[in-house]
């Protein structure tokens, strides 16, 4: 990958460069975040021309590579007004690198009213006037660009809630079976909106193999890795099988399932929305329970869940959002869970930020607890249509809790905290409070071989040793972020030595270097300073890396735990 | 809430399933009068110790071979393959060399 196209919204022009050598050896997040943070005033204001929009292939995305087809985007959130990176699936990413594209860069501002969508082609950037989509959601315009420009084509849409530059609002990424992934957190449809941009389709003519230094030796480490992945129990079996919402049993039975926004940690129907009965229900409909979110993907998380006709209901059905909306906003049943997973997808917003906010909403009175055909009312004739309601909705969890002056308000950085609970399980809480994310699950999920070295088990109610263990996830997380690799990769990573290894062989093969781990842990440290000194920079100083008061004040259940992390011990976090 | 002598069993993911077609109810009472260890449970229960990665004795995760069951404790027993960052967050996972169970 040899060149970046940047586009400047302010007058339509694109153009190619040449990469720089200091951007050379980056991919995925470590070049998204060494982007913005090199060329974003971290004052700007995020929906301003100053904000910029950054996409980039993984280092490994477009090879073969087992699960190596995620790549990231990045820009100065609107919801933390710090530094984010998200990364999906779908079929783009592997598109762009395979036309040698390292990076998509979108900047500026149009001066008019009009919008645009992006033909990215091998050569250059076509910037199109667009009217045809504009207001209808994702599904809508996939469906218009493939008959417009064609099945193959790579797409990245924006749905109505990023047309109205909402800060709950997502990007959405055409999977290979035509439907939806995402760049989730964050509010990073609000920033592609705010540069009048409804979609990037991606030409797939004249994709190539990208060039392989060793082939011969990336074979060989691929296919080690390929092992690993299909002989571990997690992205062997457990994940193939019963996606991530098995873990709401799991959850639920360690006390951390964060209930009725976050007044308890267990949830008496979780066996209605656990994993098993949505396996069940899928097997029984006729679904998919195995199914890949990209082209290489040998863990197969994800699933097509129908409903009690057989017709398609949603699919990327994650434990997450499942958690938000059974147990965090008391929905009990898994179907209509599953049609506003789906419409969340369609309009375009963040299924945890939403959820959470809803959950607060329901706190505050604006509708009732586990009301999810007000929910779905409310998503498609608010959230959807930009209504008054829908706007302060639209805001997210932190917005709505304020504008009800409630004091129970599940954020970091104004992020929605995700489906564990601190209190039962302290070594999340200290990656919530420390990301430079806001609250984010996934940026203290991967496993370095270091981390073997951090006590023999951890006691999820003491705080011993959990700020060394939430560095060291968050430094192997940055990493694997920057491959284009799934972070699903951690769980053979953590157990079978050959994972890790076969990592850095297929880097090294890939480029022909020599890298070692050490190298791959320095690459995740890099990125987590850079991110962190556009934070502080942008007024994200250490006083913002706290978890809400209420969880220092209110014990949950069952372990009748609170938050009691000192402030002091979780500042040495950035102590590396 | 299981009482003096008996203790609550639940199964999570393949065990879910094969407690369901023993007809268990979820949670299983079972009757237990005196404390045994987490492979005594398993022998008792008729699951083999390879479809096992870690028991819940009272919410609270630990190894098989650590585990003490007492009379009035909910247990629930875990497969392997359980994803999440927390499986090594919870203490599902332990270092292989670490000391102790």
């Amino acid at each position: 990958m040899h060149k970046i196209f940047r586009i400047d919204m302010t007058d339509l022009k694109a153009t190619v460069e040449t990469v720089p050598e200091a951007w050379a050896g980056l991919g995925g997040r470590a070049l998204t975040s060494t982007i913005v943070a090199a060329e974003v005033p971290p004052t700007c204001h995020p929906l301003g021309p100053n904000n910029k929009l950054v996409f980039a292939p993984g280092l490994l995305s477009g090879t073969a590579a087992s699960n190596a087809g995620r790549f990231s985007c990045g820009a100065k959130s609107p919801l933390t007004g710090g530094i984010k990176e998200c990364s999906a699936g779908g079929s783009a990413g592997r598109i762009i690198a395979r036309l040698g594209i390292k990076a998509i860069i979108l900047e500026g501002q149009p001066k008019g009213e009009g919008w645009y969508g992006l033909i990215v082609r091998k050569d250059g950037v076509e910037i199109v006037p667009e009217t045809e989509t504009l207001g209808k959601g994702n599904f809508a315009v996939v469906e218009d660009l493939t008959a417009r420009l064609g099945e193959d084509f790579g797409v990245i849409t924006l749905g109505p809630a990023g047309e109205h530059l909402m800060a709950v609002s997502d990007i959405s990424v055409k999977d290979p079976d035509g439907k939806l992934r995402s760049f989730g957190r964050g509010g990073l449809g609000a920033v592609m909106g705010s540069k009048r941009v409804k979609f990037i389709a991606i030409d797939p003519e004249g994709v190539a193999n990208l060039a392989i230094a060793d082939p011969a030796a990336f074979k060989v480490a691929n296919k080690a890795f390929t092992k690993t992945l299909n002989d571990h129990p997690v992205s062997g079996q457990g994940l193939k099988k019963y996606g991530t919402a098995v873990l709401v049993n799991i959850i639920n039975e360690a006390g951390g399932l964060p209930t009725k926004n976050f007044t308890s940690g267990q949830c008496d129907h979780h066996d209605q929305i656990s994993g098993e009965q949505m396996y069940d229900n899928i097997v029984a409909r006729g679904g998919e329970p195995t199914h890949g979110c990209s082209v290489g993907c040998q863990i197969q998380c994800s699933q097509v869940y129908n409903d009690k006709d057989g017709k398609f209901l949603t699919s990327g059905f994650e434990y997450e959002t499942i958690w938000a909306l059974g147990a965090d906003g008391l929905i009990k049943d898994l179907d209509i869970i599953a049609e506003i997973d789906n419409v969340m997808d369609d309009i375009g917003v963040d299924s945890i930020e939403v959820p959470v906010m809803f959950a607060v909403a329901m706190e505050a009175g604006l509708l009732p607890w586990g009301d999810g055909k007000r929910m779905l009312e409310m998503l498609r004739e608010d959230i959807a249509k930009g209504t008054s309601l829908g706007r302060l909705l639209g805001g997210g969890t932190a917005a709505v809790g304020r504008a009800f002056g409630l004091t129970r308000i599940p954020v970091v950085k104004n992020q929605a905290i995700p489906a564990y609970d601190p209190r039962a399980i302290k070594g999340i809480g200290v990656t919530y409070a420390t990301t430079t994310m806001g609250a984010d699950h996934t940026a203290g999920y991967a496993i370095a071989t270091n981390i073997l070295n951090v006590g023999g088990k951890v006691d999820p109610l003491s705080n011993d040793g959990q700020v060394d263990l939430s560095r060291n996830l968050q430094i192997a997380t940055a990493a694997v972020d920057s491959t284009g690799l799934c972070l699903f990769i951690a769980f053979p990573a953590l157990d079978i030595p050959e994972c890790l290894a076969s990592v850095v062989g297929m880097l090294n093969a890939r480029y022909g270097l020599s890298l070692t781990g050490d190298d791959v842990v320095a690459l995740g440290k890099q990125v987590l300073k850079t991110e962190h000194a556009f934070n502080l920079a942008a007024g994200l100083g250490d006083e913002s890396d706290r978890l809400p008061e209420f969880f220092e004040l209110e014990p949950i259940a069952p372990h009748q735990v609170k938050w009691d992390m000192d402030p002091k011990e979780l500042a040495t976090f950035w102590s590396f | 809430m299981s009482g003096q002598g008996t203790i609550d069993v639940v199964g999570f993911m393949d065990l879910a399933s094969l407690f369901r077609a023993r007809g268990w109810a979820s949670p299983h009472r079972m009757d237990l009068d005196a404390e045994i260890d987490g492979d005594e449970l398993l022998r008792r229960l008729d699951v083999p110790d390879a479809a096992v990665e870690c028991l819940f004795v009272n919410h609270h995760a630990i190894m098989v071979a650590a585990a003490r069951i007492r009379p009035g404790d909910r247990v629930a027993v875990v497969p392997p393959g359980v994803p999440g960052p927390h499986r090594f967050s919870l203490g599902i996972w332990k270092r292989p060399d670490a000391a102790g169970k």
